[in-house]
């Protein structure tokens, strides 16, 4: 197997069973991403973005079909190894961000190093270096609800790289937030993306799918479009400016 | 450690999301630790209370009634029992000089309620009036302060005489030496030869608040034809010699009352040995209760507890949810909600402990026992509830370990 593939996925199927109505939220999905790529999945609400998103996060297994993560077999993980993979290997940002609301900041974020076992006074330090990272050192003792959306959406993103996952997975991270919050969130991603990460980002706004240097197109549960994204020196140049 | 104090306030988070469920729940564990730990403490202070007065009555004594002292049941053997005829007074003259060589007898009846008065002084209707003959004061442990205790001719010719104690000396002679003067019990007159010696009070009771009247005079007095009833009292020289005079005693009984060869004895036998286990039995049967209530009040708190972790886990689904996304195995999960419900049933526990401990003082103080709190059952009490936290943890943990990380953010 080629040795910077991080993800891939072969005739990934994941059916939804409704009471009699079999729901196909993913229908054949065939995909590899190498290491450091920038994704982008696009699709209408229901084209199964987000399902696609639990099963790379090992956060859900697939119905049928096979997935290496980092050239491991996920389907013959257990509980509690495909947990240790969410914790190693993966970062999570969610549309809703996910935090837990009576913790503070320095919490929230300490949060995977408690279940990777690190020491307390460590785990401090780590959650407060991820959280200057993002921009946060003046509201570490906040808790999210004092917060607003894009600093909560930085506190996740913290969470998300305090580890230093090899992936990180973002599910619409900028459908909370307005506009202006969206692109500073898109210029952190920006940031993980050059310091090495594997960024693959959901989305259904195209100026947000922008930002990734390819883009993935889902309708129905199927790949309809996977290709570069020629726009993105464009927008780099106009950050730079 | 900062992992417990952590677990602890979620806890109590736990508890201040549901008040009114985890009062009650945290109620019943209390009701059930204390119910046990009350009733295991109590049964030790009783027997320990009454085997120092067992054994204060001396080893070399024994006693003859018509039933046993405790007729736990009734049934057809607590038929047989109320068919047996009185002891009475004629049986214990034929009784006595039987066995004059061989030990010292007396007879004992009584009853209370009685009111005492001198001049127009009175006591209330609650003085325990004692008959018996000359032999008592070698029997018991009681013993005469002051004057003179029963003497022969006293039982001979039926003088009215009593010695009294100390408690209606308090009452109804606040400034006289009651020595020779007049008394009457329920209206009828006596004369005070002797005060006995004060001891206190056993099991709540006043040792003192008592009169000691020649026996016959009870009988005739203060006592009905169907309550003409005695305890013999019978004292071997020593204690090698007890068993020896336990023989003659039911020999001269059975004489006495003209019994068969294949006849039951109809009396019964009762040394310190055989009444402290008598105590023993009924303060079991007191001990079972306690520890009976105890287990059910502590079931409905497990019931109560489950409940109380069910609600939290699903009000915390999607809390369960991140902690999984970010890494939280089932081992983890499992373990932090037992931990939380441990936590739960532990104070309550303890809550329950300080409650016993604090009940188990005012009864000490009612009764007038030291109540000693066995840390035995302080002990017990605590492990039981850590197991209740553990077994009633054990389902909401599980439940919220097998939740899908999926489904649990999806949660709303
Ligand atoms: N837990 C579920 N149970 C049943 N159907 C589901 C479940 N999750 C998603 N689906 C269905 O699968 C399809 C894809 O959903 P999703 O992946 O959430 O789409 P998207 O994120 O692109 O909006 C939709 O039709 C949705 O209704
Ligand atoms: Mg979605």
């Amino acid at each position: 197997m080629d040795e910077s593939l991080i993800i891939k996925l072969d005739n990934i199927i994941k059916r939804y069973e409704m009471g009699e109505n079999q729901v196909l939220a993913l229908d054949d999905i065939s995909l590899e991403i190498k290491k450091n790529e920038y994704v982008a999945i696009m699709g209408p609400s229901g084209s199964g973005k987000t399902t696609l998103m639990s099963i790379i996060g090992c956060l859900d297994t697939p119905s049928s079909g096979t997935y290496y993560l980092d050239g491991e077999n996920v389907e013959v993980m257990d509980d509690n190894e495909l947990a240790d993979v969410r914790n190693r290997k993966i970062g999570f940002v969610f549309q809703t961000f996910n935090l837990l609301p009576r913790e503070n900041c320095i919490k929230n974020v300490e949060l995977p190093l408690i279940y990777a076992g690190v020491k307390a006074d460590q785990r401090e330090e780590l959650a407060i270096q991820a959280l200057k990272n993002v921009g946060l050192e003046d509201r570490m003792f906040h808790k999210p609800p004092e917060l607003s959306g894009g600093q909560r959406q930085r506190v996740a993103v913290a969470r998300a790289l305090v580890n230093n996952p090899s992936i990180i997975l973002a599910d619409e991270p900028t459908g909370n937030l307005d506009t202006k919050t969206g692109d500073e969130i898109m210029k952190l991603f920006h940031k993980l993306w050059q310091s090495g990460h594997t960024i693959i980002l959901v989305t259904h706004e195209e100026d947000i799918a922008l930002n990734a240097k390819r883009i993935i197109r889902l309708r129905d549960g199927k790949i309809i479009d996977d290709y570069v994204n020629t726009h993105q020196i464009l927008i780099e140049d106009q950050k730079n400016i | 450690m900062e992992k417990l104090l952590d677990t602890i306030r979620q806890a109590f988070d736990s508890i201040r999301t549901q008040k009114l469920r985890a009062f009650l729940t945290i109620l019943s564990i209390v009701i059930g630790v204390f119910a046990i730990m009350f009733a295991g403490s109590l049964v030790s202070s009783i027997n320990s209370t009454i085997n120092q007065q067992l054994s204060a009555l001396g080893e070399n004594t024994f006693y003859i009634t018509r039933m046993p002292s405790i007729n736990i049941g009734g049934g057809h053997q607590g038929r047989l029992y109320w068919m047996r005829p009185h002891l009475d007074i004629r049986q214990f003259q034929k009784f006595a000089t039987r066995m004059q060589d061989v030990a010292i007898v007396t007879a004992i009846t009584g009853s209370s309620g009685f009111v005492v008065k001198a001049g127009n002084l009175s006591t209330d209707p609650d003085v325990s009036l004692v008959g018996t003959d000359d032999k008592y004061f070698l029997t018991s442990n009681q013993e005469i302060l002051e004057g003179r205790a029963l003497t022969p001719t006293d039982i001979q010719y039926n003088r009215k005489v009593a010695i009294i104690g100390n408690d209606i000396i308090v009452k109804i002679f606040p400034r006289e030496n009651p020595i020779g003067k007049e008394i009457r019990i329920n209206n009828r007159p006596f004369t005070v030869i002797g005060i006995l010696k004060p001891q206190g009070a056993l099991m709540g009771q006043s040792q003192d608040n008592q009169i000691i009247i020649p026996v016959n005079l009870f009988l005739i007095n203060f006592a009905s034809r169907w309550e003409q009833d005695l305890t013999f009292v019978v004292r071997s020289p020593d204690k090698i010699s007890l068993s020896s005079t336990i023989d003659e005693a039911v020999g001269n009984l059975r004489i006495i009352r003209n019994l068969k060869p294949y006849e039951l004895n109809n009396f019964e036998l009762e040394t310190n040995e055989s009444l402290s286990e008598q105590f023993a039995s009924l303060t079991g049967y007191l001990s079972y209760f306690g520890v009976f209530s105890g287990v059910i009040a502590l079931l409905s708190a497990g019931i109560g507890i489950t409940n109380i972790m069910y609600i939290s886990v699903k009000e915390r689904t999607r809390e369960i949810g991140i902690r999984k996304a970010v890494g939280a195995t089932k081992r983890w999960i499992v373990f932090h909600f037992i931990f939380e419900t441990v936590v739960i049933t532990t104070l309550g526990g303890i809550f329950g402990i300080i409650v016993g401990f604090g009940f188990s003082a005012a009864f000490g103080l009612i009764l007038g026992t030291k109540i000693t709190l066995s840390v035995q059952w302080t002990l017990i009490s605590l492990i039981v509830s850590i197991a209740l936290g553990l077994i009633s943890g054990v389902f909401p943990a599980w439940r919220a370990a097998s939740l899908n990380p999926v489904d649990a953010l999806r949660y709303e």
